[in-house]
């Protein structure tokens, strides 16, 4: 029996009518456990011998599919393995747990039989099979034989997101000289692979508001519209996102984002006492460093540099000074373990795609993590302290009192503590800077750095930042690929953006995630290039509904993770705000200063990103609309509650829009016609269809009649002036309307 | 293939294998889910996707949380061996409560800077206590009127929690200290898995002021990681400001408003046809049939002029003292009427004060003196109300605080001077304090748990706070160690088990 490729072992299980069951527990168990290409079966060539060929197809896969987990690599309860012959001969602490040629003697077999002498196994999920039962019995009876230089399998070794990103090679296709963009090409072969068909290219105008709404946070105007629909040349589309990249509201609204993944939060704490319990007030120059960085294009690689350890690399650049930001944010002023905790747990999500606080009070469940390998990656924010000064800043060299973060605890000493009780430090464990075994890479080379003051700094959060950039890194750049693809796709790669490993979700398109990883890094960690070749491919421009395509699709792949059409998302708050304050022509796009009142979003026209965002305080419509919880937003929740409906049928900025928006279109739409046709392109990016427009024609004449009539007066606005729904003027209060509905209108918060 | 054994696999999984002939979708809901649900609980919790449903006991829940740390021992709780060791230390008492099992790390948040922990002197109680009801449970002369209804109350003297600050609110609401993390809020879990029973009003609704970012914030009634859909939503009680982004009290308003709903539906309509598969859409359409709806039933529920002047004034809306959180009583038993779910009605939340204002560290007197009246009538004239019209035997009705407080005399707040004597106040306690269910399925005019001699710690029977949520979802019919998502671990702590004794 020759068996080269697990798939074959698969195939012939599945001929045998009596592992069926096996089957079955695989794909039950595949949530949790994924049985990745594993190595045994590859390197195990021919097997002459039946009972070994017994041991590979009827005892390996489901000691694999129910045992591994907790009598494996990972863990191994009990001081137990079951990961090779040898490993179960040898037992664990209670003695051998097979006995050859002797099932009945064997703990294994009595366990999974419930015999009464030893604990039932497996502990979670059905009982195994009786045809499941026998095979490992007659396994054990005929002498228990396996492959010779049997290696233990090591889920984690395997694991695809501790395996470097290597550039796959592009799926060859029949129809691949339809797609010049590789990501169209790994998104087809996927499809391929399901039978489905893919959408056709979304119409011009809904992929010029899907690019403007992803790019900066706003709808095109009517003149852009026309221009783009005008313009016939094959690069058209291309030369808007290029030009979309160039416009600084680039960094507003993707910086807004990357605030969401690295937890922007002002400074709050006790407010009747006007004491500061996190973060800091100064804390508004990082967020303008990161839009900064963002219009700039600095190479994600050099942005971790800074925020991790800008005091190190940069000690004279105020601006690498202000990226700490990242850590200052964490700031707490009444315990610093959970302050130091906040920020290993929050570097690891963020960058690294690891719940690496899993192993604050013990070993890591699911990642080979030890608790000491996350007290070693504490051990680099140990001496850090945060420090005020002022600083000169940005082009204009404005100064500024920054807060930022510098090693002062030099001889500080990082303690495990035993179940994460901070009153339970363990002494007799010496724990060094280090990072996880498992991802170790390049490991850490840490070199003391000269401060700014001529003094010296640990070197630790540098060398951390390092060797996260590292090419030999399998995560970061996987991980940072992913939180953009889902920004633009309303979906990621990978479901648990914060959990790459062995309990995270599988890429949907391992791939294509891997080709753009290895690309991204090419690009000198260019966010920019990544945007641009997601936004430019065929996939991303697709019609988000296929009619058509729908029924036989949707049977198959009814959450369209395999991506045969575009996903539609609704517009974050920020969105819906800002792009009715431009559609006004009301919209202050000055970018960056000191926040304003939260309360101020109100009635003031800045950018949502420019008001107040603490726990506490946020602004109203923001928050009705799913704001990024300051706690942590690596995905934003996105509900659909009454008071969204509320905010916008009632709200009075939603009001003011309405009718600025209206009065502007109204200059250059003398007939009732042209106001319908104008209106809907402006709030939807669409025209109407006919129906469309007789309907909204029918409105406007309800509503003039309604407001033409004396007898039932208008409430006074709150100014005393009239209120924006209440024109003197029926005409201009029914147009006001009509925009208004538009503005309630499913397409004007839906991006489709 | 038992439909138990699809408990908690995945919904869409759950109907291919019914599509393929292998189980039936129930569509009837039954113990929580009662007929005419509107706001189905979440696919997980629905029949059939649960491995037992318990016959439910309630259908509502009104949660009354007051905020600050109301003092054990003055309400539910009472001591006479604080009197008899008044003025002596703890070990200066026969009882040695500084090293008990039951003690940790918070005992030394216990003193201050200026003397020795927790070794201030015990205060004696501030108010009389007496013997109420057939039952004879001892409750405080502050709360002569709940007192009168102790027949319907099952008081729990056994509690306790971790966290000494405030932000105990936060973890009374979610069993975690915030500083570990915000999992979602009992009325949130609730909404999740028992749905609403009203068309026109949300499921979960909060009155009242929650506690500031100190006491955790929104927490206490936000949805986590089961997403906002199933938080509190936040409505004020006051019949002029009854939503946030409330309609302007105009006819001509209301009219214009019904060509532009009529108008959206329209639209929406057409634009269904070529997006069949638009769920959102579909939800959206439903938010705004809602909201429609909320601003005429919302507005009518605050409208109390269909109550008689016997009903206000037994909510005590005729005294300017008990008229504010009378009003919310008032306002949740109308809810309750409508089908919500879920009312939590804050007390004592003040954007001024960030503690709570039952925090009473300086003088219990003066803090429970004035607090108690506010709040005592109107929760007393809840029960009778609810009782009276039959509702109490499915509503159930919670009321508790994030701590209870401290029998010696407070140390860490200086008020009073340096001359011991003068200072009459408590600190946080958060090793044994009260909280009391009424109606909807457990017993009246009983106690359950203790506290010992000098009501320090929890003796027996003692109860973590989701112990509290457990037994809400067990009335409601829900399976409480259920309460759980995929990919969110909750540790035996974090679930709670129902508190038996008190389920009639």
């Amino acid at each position: 029996m020759r068996i080269r490729r697990p798939w074959k072992i698969v195939g012939a299980l599945a001929g045998a009518a009596m592992v069926t069951g096996a089957i079955l527990v695989w794909k039950e168990r595949t949530s949790w456990h994924r049985w990745t290409a594993p190595d045994f079966l590859i390197e195990a060539g021919e097997y002459a011998d039946p009972a070994e060929a017994a041991y590979l197809s009827d005892v390996k896969p489901i000691l694999a599919a129910r045992c591994y987990k907790c009598h494996g690599a990972v863990r191994s309860e009990g001081g137990l393995r079951v990961d090779s012959v040898a490993a179960m001969l040898r037992g664990g602490d209670s003695g051998p747990a097979i006995v050859a040629g002797n099932p009945d003697e064997s703990p294994l077999i009595a366990a999974v039989r419930h015999a009464d002498w030893v604990s039932p196994m497996p502990k979670d999920g059905d009982p195994l099979t009786e045809s499941q039962i026998g095979g490992l019995a007659d396994w054990v009876k005929s002498g228990a034989i396996g492959p010779q230089n049997e290696r233990p399998d090591d889920p984690a070794a395997a694991h695809w997101a501790f395996r470097p990103a290597v550039e796959p090679t592009l799926p060859s296709l029949e129809t691949a000289r339809k797609y010049a963009n590789p990501i169209d090409l790994f998104v087809a072969a996927a499809r391929q692979e399901k039978g489905l068909r893919p959408a056709e290219p979304a119409p011009k105008e809904l992929q010029l508001r899907r690019v403007y709404l992803d790019l900066v946070g706003l709808p095109p105007t009517q003149a852009e519209i026309d221009a783009f629909l005008d313009d016939e040349s094959s690069q058209a589309y291309e030369r808007v996102v290029d030009r979309l990249l160039d416009n600084p509201q680039y960094g507003v609204r993707w910086g807004r984002h990357w605030l969401d993944v690295w937890r922007y939060k002002e400074h709050d704490g006790r407010k009747s006492e006007k004491q500061t319990w996190s973060s800091s007030e100064h804390i508004w120059v990082w967020r303008d460093w990161v839009v900064r960085s963002l219009n700039r294009d600095k190479g994600y690689d050099r942005m971790i540099l800074e925020m991790l350890a800008g005091d190190e690399l940069a000690p004279n650049d105020p601006d690498a000074l202000a990226a700490t930001g990242f850590i200052v944010r964490n700031w707490d002023r009444h315990d610093r373990n959970v302050w130091i905790d906040q920020v290993v747990e929050h570097t690891s999500k963020a960058f690294l795609g690891l719940h690496l606080n899993c192993a604050r009070c013990h070993d890591h469940k699911f990642d080979p993590i030890s608790q000491v390998a996350y007290y070693g990656l504490r051990a680099c924010f140990e001496p850090h302290d945060v420090k005020t000064e002022s600083l000169a800043l940005g082009r204009a060299r404005e100064t500024l009192p920054v807060t930022f973060v510098s090693d002062v605890h030099l001889d500080a000493k990082t303690r495990v503590f035993h179940r994460g009780d901070y009153d339970s430090p363990i002494d007799n464990i010496k724990v060094v800077p280090g990072v996880p075994e498992v991802i170790r890479g390049s490991g850490l080379l840490i070199r003391p750095v000269r401060t700014r003051d001529g003094g010296s700094s640990t070197g630790r959060r540098l060398a951390l930042a390092r060797w996260m950039v590292d090419p030999a890194n399998p995560l970061t750049a996987r991980v940072a690929v992913n939180h953009v693809w889902m920004r633009h796709f309303g979906a990621p790669l990978v479901e648990t953006v914060t959990d790459f490993g062995l309990a995270g979700s599988p890429p949907s398109h391992p791939k294509l995630l891997d080709w753009l990883a290895v690309n991204f890094r090419r690009s000198g960690w260019s966010l920019k290039w990544l945007h641009r070749q997601i936004l430019t491919s065929q996939t991303y421009r697709m019609r988000s509904c296929s009619p058509e395509a729908d029924a036989a699709n949707a049977e198959i792949d009814p959450d369209n993770r395999c991506l045969w059409r575009m996903n539609t998302r609704r517009m974050e708050g920020e969105i819906v705000r800002d792009s009715m304050l431009y559609l006004a022509d009301a919209l202050d796009q000055s970018i960056g200063g000191e926040p304003l009142d939260h309360e101020l979003a109100e009635t003031t026209n800045r950018r949502s990103v420019y008001y107040r965002y603490s726990q506490e305080d946020k602004p109203q419509l923001l928050e009705v609309f799913d704001a990024a919880e300051v706690n942590e937003c690596y995905r934003r929740h996105v509900s659909i509650v009454p008071q969204q409906s509320l905010a916008l049928c009632n709200g009075s900025f939603a009001w003011r829009q309405a009718a600025r928006i209206s009065t502007r279109l109204s200059r250059d739409a003398e007939t009732d016609d042209r106001f319908v046709l104008h209106a809907f392109r402006c709030v939807t990016g669409r025209c109407p269809s006919e129906t469309e427009t007789t309907l909204c024609l029918g409105f406007l004449n309800e509503q003039r009649e309604l407001f033409s009539h004396g007898e039932i007066l208008p409430a006074s606005g709150a100014d005393g002036g009239e209120p924006p729904w209440a024109a003197s003027d029926a005409e201009a209060a029914a147009r006001t309307w009509l925009v208004h509905a538009l503005l309630n209108h499913n397409d004007f918060v839906t991006i489709r | 293939m038992a439909v138990n054994g699809l408990a908690l696999c995945d919904r869409r999984e759950f109907l291919r294998w019914s599509a393929a002939g292998m189980a039936t979708v129930c569509g009837a809901y039954g113990g929580a889910r009662a007929a005419g649900a509107t706001d189905e609980p979440h696919d997980a919790f629905q029949e059939g996707n649960l491995p037992c449903v318990r016959a439910a006991r309630a259908d509502a829940v009104i949660w009354l949380c007051m905020l600050g740390g109301v003092s054990h021992l003055e309400s539910f709780d009472p001591k006479p061996a604080l009197n008899k060791y008044a003025g002596k230390t703890f070990s200066a008492t026969p009882f040695d409560v500084l090293n008990q099992r039951f003690t940790n790390k918070n005992i030394d948040n216990m003193g201050s800077k200026e003397g020795p922990k927790h070794e201030s002197h015990i205060l004696p109680l501030q108010v009389g206590f007496q013997k109420q009801g057939e039952s004879g449970i001892e409750v405080s002369d502050w709360w002569p009127c709940v007192g009168r209804r102790i027949d319907d109350i099952a008081v729990v003297r056994s509690l306790w929690t971790t966290d000494f600050q405030h932000s105990a609110q936060a973890q009374f609401h979610t069993g975690r200290p915030v500083r570990m993390s915000r999992p979602p809020s009992v009325g949130a879990w609730v909404r999740y898995a028992a749905g609403s029973r009203s068309s026109r009003l949300p499921g979960f609704i909060v009155l009242g002021q929650p506690p500031s970012d100190f006491g955790g914030g929104r927490t206490a009634h936000e949805a986590s990681y089961l997403g906002p859909s199933y938080a509190g939503v936040r409505l004020s009680s006051s019949p002029t400001s009854a939503l946030p982004f409330s309609p302007p009290d105009s006819r001509l308003y209301a009219q214009a408003q019904r060509n532009e709903f009529e108008l959206l539906r329209q639209m929406n309509t057409l634009t269904a046809q070529g997006e069949p598969n638009d769920s959102s859409r579909k939800a959206r359409s439903r938010a705004y049939e809602l909201a429609y709806s909320m601003q005429e039933s919302y507005p009518r529920v605050l409208d109390m002029s269909d109550e008689t002047p016997e009903t206000q004034q037994l909510y005590g809306l005729d005294e300017p003292v008990t008229e504010p959180f009378g009003r919310q009583c008032l306002v949740a038993r109308r809810l309750v009427e409508q089908g919500v779910r879920f009312i939590q009605i804050y007390h004592g939340g003040n954007p001024n004060n960030d503690n709570g204002d039952w925090d009473a560290h300086q003088n219990v007197r003066e803090n429970h003196g004035r607090m108690c009246p506010r709040v005592d009538k109107p929760i007393a004239g809840l029960l009778q109300d609810l009782k009276r019209r039959g509702m109490l035997e499915r509503t159930l009705v919670v009321w508790g605080s994030e701590f209870g407080r401290a029998p010696n005399v407070d140390f860490r707040t200086p008020c009073g001077g340096p001359d011991f004597s003068k200072r009459m106040g408590r600190d946080h306690h958060v090793f044994g304090f009260s909280c009391w269910f009424a109606g909807g399925g457990v017993k009246g005019g009983v106690v359950h748990g203790r506290t010992d001699e000098l009501g320090f710690h929890a003796v027996e029977d003692r109860h973590y706070v989701t112990d509290v949520h457990a037994t809400i979802y067990h009335l409601l019919g829900l399976p409480h160690d259920r309460m759980k998502i995929e990919g969110r671990q909750r540790l035996p702590d974090d679930l709670g088990t129902p508190i038996h004794g008190i389920l009639a």
